[in-house]
């Protein structure tokens, strides 16, 4: 291991062209006019879609990313020499970082330097928003450290993509009934999720919740840059920036109770611990300092600080122990309502030739496969023809059992169906959308996402498929809700509870993550939250395979009873005959791909006509 | 309706049978067709109990398979006589049939199909809210039903694969007469009850006719038939061979 040591006292070289340079040179500008353009190109979009997280080229910053380099690119973006620049870095304008960088703005732009806030037209901020009123004739611009409000739930960049291109946030739901459930309160103090406009969720990040109400139909500009991330996003004045809270667990800002800043004594301002044991002093400085000049509107500012938000124990959820299920109607708050059908079709779900070829050729290459060629091998293309020309419909109140031996093709169809992989042909209708009027096969995987959620359940035959292992069994039940509209925490654990009750999963195990729970709990609790929505189309795919017996059993009369106490269309794949005599009124009988035989189950059971059934109920009679 | 058929149906049959053929394929060996049902023509009408004799493999019990459907005929016409008019069960679609099995018309088969790990009490409950009975009527009913078959009320709760073949067959007998339907399919439904229980059983079977249901029944024990039946039917080779009232019946067998 080697070390070099610079000699930094007598400049030499290149050091000292460096410096020979820098004296000769007027300020240069740090961005050239393409960065600036690309930066106010996002800016633009990111003010015309509030809250949503503009990509854009990201340029190298004199400052490491991390530190603040996508905040200063767009207060160099969109800075000019007749405004005046504070920068603030915990609240504190006079800290290293911040008199550094507001020392290279005003001296690479040509603007104005201030630390009074009044004064200012463009308030670079990591941390904090100034105490001082902002009005229209400020900029906020935000260092952002995480942009992403869904990064902590959702790892995959193009699947958060996603998510806030559909306003799909459950996800982001779950993750605060998690906290609320575990600490009985929110604890996110940075980055707290606001809804903006009603339409993206954003992160706060870098801001305290004390800060969050501050953006809510806001005079000034918000711009908050995320170098590293390459993101710029928006909350233009008069924007509705709505904390993410549950109806009835109220939104709570920090505070310290009877904490009071030891240099100005005020008690509405954000504090930080000021050395000495509870001590406290104004996070923001240059109030503080204005506060104690008496060069400050302190009674315009008590009527801005979130005094109202101030945490109240009382009315925290962990705190009111109300009884989980036994429910009474007065306090129950109303779940959202439920389409209710009149008239339309007898089926609830209905499929049309459903076919499924994977490899080449498409419906060509179903020609020479089937039972009667005894392969599901194309003999023109080599694809496989996983299922063909399979058509069924089931009504409410009805289960219908699809069944073959593996690889016979049935789990195919559900996929098809559900939409965990595309049809090759075949339609599919449901009752519950537009009376049965639309096909459902050709929806936008938008809205058939969300078919998902209230329309048609599934419960696969491995529970970590339906459910998120790590979190709580009244979390993932909750995700199902939420995402279906539930924004009340009482009446989502509620329902949780009475679901869990229902299938039998004992409620001290209601908040435990789902990993430590056997297998057959895990299965009861992919039905409960199946079943969460009570959606009108339930698909069970081999419910109770992977089970040792005695639980498998245990599952299988649970089904059973559910299926008997709903109105609930049911399709039951599975093998096993025994599965499909308990659920099932009628069946199809499947084998390499193609139906060979329909009926009424026990019809198939006792007089089964085609080859293959015969075999089949010849083994199931051990 | 079989119009090629001479007999026509009466106007108070619950039940007409016309020419109805039933035979097997069993394709694992080589296809071989085992022949059951020859073309068998019958009428039950309302309050009537039709015994159906005859030796072992005549056929009985697949002519009340072949009109539950749980075996598909080959040929022929069942018609029904339902609330909603007659209805044709041999083309019926799967699910109007599922659901008239329930409510229109009942099979009691020899052995209990219970689902796995229920009680009597919830089995013979399940039927009941078929028939049309609330969740609390129905247990009433069930209870009633079990209590006059006399099965002990501690074995209420308990699943049915562990009891007795006569506890499993009163609690069948319960389930089928429960509410009762228009139309009874009773196949051997006494045969392994102790004298005592016997008798009971064959009292709540014969009180049904007086509720106006109309019973097609399989028994081998002729003291039953002569009980019960008011008319009986010989059936042999699956063909109606014979039939009549008990007493020209069983003279002619003697």
């Amino acid at each position: 291991m080697s070390t070099t040591t610079y000699d930094t006292a007598q400049p030499s070289g290149i050091g000292a062209l460096v410096a020979e340079a820098d004296a000769g040179s007027p300020p240069a500008g740090i961005l050239d006019e393409d960065a600036k353009r690309e930066i106010r190109r996002a800016c633009l979009a990111a003010v015309c879609v509030p809250g949503y997280q503009v990509p854009f080229g990201s340029r190298e910053m004199p400052v490491a990313r991390g530190w603040g380099s996508g905040g200063l690119q767009v207060t160099l973006g969109v800075i000019g020499a007749d405004d005046t620049v504070k920068v603030i870095d915990q609240g504190d304008d006079a800290g290293v970082n911040a008199t550094n960088l507001r020392r290279m703005i005003a001296r690479t732009t040509g603007c104005g330097e201030s630390a009074d806030t009044r004064e200012a037209t463009v308030v670079q901020t990591r941390h904090r928003v100034p105490e001082e009123a902002l009005t229209d004739r400020h900029v906020l611009v935000y260092q952002v450290p995480v942009p992403e409000p869904l990064r902590g739930v959702q790892k995959s960049v193009a699947e958060c993509a996603r998510m806030h291109a559909e306003g799909d946030y459950s996800a982001m739901w779950v993750s605060l009934y998690e906290d609320i459930v575990r600490n009985g309160m929110i604890t996110a103090s940075t980055g707290y999720p606001v809804l903006v406009g009603g339409r993206y969720v954003m992160a706060t990040s870098p801001i305290p919740r004390w800060d969050v109400p501050r953006l809510h139909r806001a005079e000034q500009l918000n711009l908050f840059g995320a170098g590293r991330e390459k993101r710029i996003y928006a909350v233009p004045p008069h924007t509705e920036v709505r904390p993410l809270t549950f109806d009835d667990v109220p939104f709570e800002v920090e505070h310290e109770p009877g904490g009071r800043c030891k240099f100005c004594g005020s008690d509405d301002v954000y504090l930080v611990n000021a050395g000495t044991e509870g001590a406290f002093a104004c996070s923001d400085t240059e109030w503080c300092a204005r506060v104690q000049a008496a060069d400050a509107d302190t009674a315009a500012h008590r009527e801005r600080a979130p005094l109202a938000l101030l945490p109240d124990p009382a009315a925290r959820a962990g705190r009111r122990a109300a009884p989980l299920v036994r429910k009474t109607p007065a306090d129950d708050a109303p779940a959202p309502a439920r389409r209710t059908r009149t008239g339309g079709p007898e089926w609830a779900l209905r499929v049309d030739g459903i076919g499924k070829v994977h490899g080449a050729g498409g419906a060509s290459a179903v020609p020479g496969t089937g039972p009667e060629h005894g392969t599901a091998i194309s003999p023109s293309t080599g694809a496989v023809v996983a299922a063909w020309d399979v058509s069924f419909d089931v009504a409410p109140g009805e289960a219908l059992g699809l069944i073959g031996e593996s690889g016979s093709g049935k789990s195919t169809v559900l996929r098809c169906v559900i939409g965990d992989e595309p049809a090759t042909a075949g339609q599919v209708h449901l009752a519950s959308v537009d009376d049965g009027a639309s096909e459902v096969l050709a929806l936008p995987p938008a809205v058939r996402r969300r078919l998902r959620i209230d329309s048609m359940a599934v419960v696969y035959q491995d529970p970590a498929a339906g459910l998120d292992l790590r979190v709580s069994a009244g979390g993932n039940i909750a995700e199902r809700l939420t995402a279906a509209g539930w924004r009340g925490y009482h009446a989502i654990r509620r329902r949780a509870a009475e679901l869990l009750d229902r299938v039998e999963v004992p409620l001290s195990r209601m908040d435990d993550p789902v990993h430590t729970f056997s297998g057959g709990m895990r299965q009861r609790v992919q039905i409960a939250k199946a079943l969460a929505t009570e959606p009108p189309v339930l698909l069970l795919d081999e419910p109770t395979t992977g089970l040792d017996a005695s639980v498998a059993a245990g599952v299988l009369d649970l089904l059973r009873s559910l299926l008997s106490e709903r109105d609930v269309a049911a399709v039951v794949v599975s093998h096993d005959f025994s599965v499909i005599e308990a659920l099932t009124d009628r069946t199809l009988v499947m084998q390499t791909g193609r139906v060979v035989e329909q009926g009424l189950t026990d019809q198939l059971f006792h007089d089964p006509h085609h080859p293959y059934t015969q075999r089949l109920v010849a083994a199931a009679r051990r | 309706m079989n119009t090629n058929h001479p007999a026509s149906e009466p106007q108070d049959a619950v039940l007409s049978v016309r020419a109805l053929y039933k035979s097997f394929t069993l394709h694992s060996i080589d296809g071989r067709t085992v022949p059951s049902l020859h073309g068998v023509d019958l009428d039950v009408r309302t309050g009537e109990h039709v015994a159906l004799a005859g030796p072992s493999g005549a056929g009985k019990s697949s002519l009340l398979r072949c009109v539950h459907r749980t075996y598909l005929p080959d040929s022929g016409s069942v018609r029904l006589r339902t609330a909603a008019g007659p209805v044709e069960l041999t083309t019926l679609g799967d699910r109007a049939m599922a659901r008239l099995r329930g409510r229109e018309f009942g099979y009691v088969s020899q052995f209990l199909a219970a689902p796995p790990r229920t009680g009597p009490l919830e089995v013979v409950a399940a039927t009941a809210r078929r028939r049309g009975l609330d969740r609390a009527e129905a247990r009433q009913a069930a209870a009633a039903a079990l209590h006059r078959l006399n099965l002990d009320e501690t074995l209420w709760d308990v699943d049915c694969g562990v009891l007795s073949g006569g506890e499993r067959q009163r609690v069948n007998l319960a389930a089928g007469t429960v509410q009762p339907p228009r139309l009874l399919l009773l196949d051997e439904p006494v045969s392994a009850l102790d004298p005592a229980n016997r008798e009971a059983a064959l009292e709540l079977i014969d009180s049904l006719a007086g509720q106006g249901v109309a019973v097609l029944a399989v028994f081998h024990d002729m003291d039953a038939i002569r009980q019960l039946a008011s008319r009986v039917v010989f059936v042999r080779d699956g063909r109606i061979a014979r039939q009549g009232t008990p007493a020209q019946m069983l003279e002619a067998a003697a």
